[in-house]
């Protein structure tokens, strides 16, 4: 159970500022643009009757520059904005326990800023409570780009019970890594590499990339689920996910874009649908494993590695669909006196 | 990009600490009294750069004979990492005639032209030292690039934001090296800087910026890797900030009294013992070869204090001599 009009805030100080800035057209998210669609948000949040906030705390000046905020005029059109109070680690962790006392305070829905890194670490932790995602990372497929004021809408409207979260935000899937004492859940992708290294973590070269998992595959996505994308479309809802074995002899050249800004022609070899609930092991005999697009761990021949396919990830608020039931059952329109359709002229 | 070499990266790193811990030692060993920074055989303030070998070892491991580096006034790191003889820097640092710039410079003033190696101890000064550099690079049609080093303190001051805008404007190749120890002197980052990022106010010079985190060497040797490679074929500056560690004090002396707690973790923050064990784990590094390395780099310390300490002082004949232009 949860309060009425509570929505958590998750706000990652750190996306957008790795490597694919140097080796791809990377957006720049600056700190302050990210504050800026946080106020857009709480806005948002607030138009639809969300009474409370609840934000992580992060050194990167993000919960800083709220809390001052939230003292000032700007805030009469916001949410109350509760900070989650904690030490921090500035890592993961921060957001992990985050979202822990998010929902242990009851929130209705969570409003993640943030790449598919972010989502994940969110999604670790999030239970049943749904997510509305915006993109400010980099090479993201997992969350769309939306107006913030709109995702602050949905997000509340969901939290409010104005939208009942089953209509509007079904589970995804996730790709689950096992190989040792390593673990990972994926919610876009797995990689297999060939990288001998993990340190800036980013995967931006195909060259590199041996074999792909894939939770779905959306033609209008960027990164590694791309590849797949013009191969076979493979929905959210759909119940299965894709495998991809690259390199030749190719049954299928196709040119995506890997990366922002960064086209790649890339050979696959084999690509076959993975059903739900099925357990496949990796082939290459050494590499690193990437999660997301980010390089995870390094495995020898000695290691076996698997992946499997569930659908056991959070509840992703889709936003667009969201908005128009909405609309559709008029929860954001006030009939003022008799209803009627005015003809607009246009004169010159 | 050069290829990893991470036995190198190791290796170079721990000669690095080697030559600041026995610096940190012979700095104190005679300095009576205590608050003299004049006293003993090493004169002056020392600003040493342990837990800050990775960004050094990152990003030089990637330079070739022939690319300059401005440093700042914690500069040991950058020199040796870039190739300067370690024997004339350290009679430089003691003060001698066989000393890089004849004992005049002292530790803040190494200045070994073969190498296009400099610092200074006024900070943020080697940024528009790196942009002439680099405009003569440039100029002469080489593919050389300079790499400019502050420290996120000096990240504040008016010649790095004129800098980044002219080397910009001008697509200059410069690396902007940003180490992000926290702190300057005994200013928290938090209460000296608006940006959480330097990469930010990258952008809003219109170069691309990236932040490193954990002060991890290969990130730095990675991310360095491709900015140089980019400046190298005319692509132009880039900013790398990178989140390193002070692990002992602003100089040589600093008791630390404002930094708290931040002093209970730096142990398990030393980024060498963590790249060990990262080696020792995939197999690139055995214990035997841990001693031996650090065998290796303290003979060679050693006999660069002993050539130091047993060269002569300048003479006083020689006190005007190589100071006027
Ligand atoms: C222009 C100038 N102003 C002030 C000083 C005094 N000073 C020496 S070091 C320092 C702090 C530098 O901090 P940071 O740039 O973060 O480098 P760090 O010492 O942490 O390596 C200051 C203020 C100076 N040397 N030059
Ligand atoms: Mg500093």
């Amino acid at each position: 159970m949860h309060d009425v009009g509570v929505v958590g805030i998750v706000a990652n100080p750190s996306s957008a500022r790795d490597i694919r800035r140097l080796v791809a057209d990377g957006a720049f998210v600056t700190t302050n643009d990210k504050i800026n669609m946080v106020k857009r948000v709480l806005t948002g949040l607030h138009s639809v009757g969300v009474d409370r906030a609840i934000s992580m705390t992060d050194l990167g000046g993000i919960s800083a520059a709220l809390a001052d905020l939230a003292n000032g005029p700007t805030s009469r059109a916001w949410p109350r904005v509760d900070f989650v109070d904690r030490d921090l680690s500035q890592s993961a962790a921060d957001t992990t326990a985050a979202v822990e006392a998010m929902v242990a305070a009851g929130v209705g829905a969570i409003v993640v800023l943030g790449g598919d890194g972010t989502n994940g670490v969110v999604a670790s932790a999030c239970g049943d409570v749904p997510i509305a995602s915006i993109s400010t990372g980099t090479n993201n497929a997992f969350p769309r780009s939306a107006e913030p004021t709109v995702v602050g809408i949905a997000a509340g409207l969901v939290a409010t019970g104005l939208l009942d979260a089953d209509e509007v935000a079904a589970r995804s899937k996730t790709l689950t890594v096992l190989s040792g004492r390593h673990r990972h859940r994926a919610l876009v992708d797995v990689a297999i590499t060939t990288h001998d290294t993990v340190a800036s973590g980013a995967v931006w070269d195909s060259s590199t990339v041996r074999e792909v998992f894939l939770c779905f595959a959306e033609p209008d996505r960027i990164g590694l689920s791309s590849i797949g994308a013009h191969l076979r479309t493979v929905r959210r809802a759909d119940p299965v996910g894709l495998y991809l074995r690259l390199g030749t002899p190719a049954v299928a050249a196709v040119r995506v874009p890997l990366g922002p800004g960064l086209m790649a022609d890339v050979d696959v070899a084999e690509f076959a649908e993975i059903p739900l609930g099925s357990t496949l092991t990796v082939r290459t005999p050494s590499g690193v494993v990437a999660v997301d697009g980010e390089r995870a761990f390094r495995f020898g021949p000695s290691d076996a590695v698997t992946v499997s396919l569930a659908a056991d990830g959070p509840r992703a608020i889709d936003v667009e669909r969201a908005m128009e039931l909405a609309s559709a059952r008029g929860v954001l329109t006030r009939t003022v006196g008799r209803p009627q359709q005015h003809q607009i002229s246009h004169q010159q | 990009m050069n290829p990893l070499n991470r036995l190198d990266l190791y290796k170079q790193m721990v000669r690095i600490r080697q030559y600041e811990s026995r610096i940190l030692q012979e700095y104190h060993a005679d300095k009576k009294p205590a608050w003299d920074i004049g006293a003993g055989l090493i004169p002056g303030e020392m600003h040493l750069s342990a837990g800050q070998e990775p960004s050094a070892v990152g990003v030089c491991a990637n330079l070739k004979q022939g690319d300059a580096i401005t440093a700042p006034h914690r500069p040991h790191h950058f020199a040796l990492a870039h190739g300067v003889d370690m024997n004339a820097m350290t009679a430089e640092i003691y003060g001698r005639d066989t000393g890089l710039c004849r004992g005049k410079g002292g530790h803040m003033h190494l200045f070994d032209p073969e190498n296009h190696f400099s610092c200074s101890g006024i900070i943020a000064q080697g940024y528009p030292v790196a942009c002439g550099q680099a405009m003569a690079f440039k100029r002469k049609g080489t593919d050389h690039v300079a790499v400019a080093v502050a420290g996120e303190g000096a990240a504040n001051q008016g010649a790095f934001h004129e800098s980044l805008n002219l080397a910009s404007l001008w697509k200059l190749p410069v690396i902007f090296v940003i180490e992000d120890n926290d702190w300057a002197i005994s200013v928290p980052r938090s209460h000296s800087t608006a940006n959480a990022s330097n990469a930010d106010r990258a952008s809003g010079y219109g170069m691309p910026g990236v932040r490193i985190e954990n002060n991890d060497v290969e990130a730095v040797f990675e991310a360095a890797g491709v900015a140089i490679d980019r400046a190298r074929a005319g692509g132009g500056p880039s900013l790398i900030e990178i989140h390193t560690l002070r692990l002992w004090g602003h100089f040589e002396g600093d008791a630390q009294a404002y930094r708290g707690a931040d002093l209970d973790t730096l142990d398990a923050r030393d980024p060498i013992p963590l790249y060990a064990a990262t080696l020792a784990e995939i197999g690139d590094l055995s214990m035997d070869q841990v001693a031996s390395i650090a065998a290796d780099a303290a003979a060679e310390v050693d006999a660069a204090i002993t050539f130091a300490t047993s060269s002569p002082f300048p003479t006083a004949d020689d006190a005007l001599l190589h100071v006027f232009a």
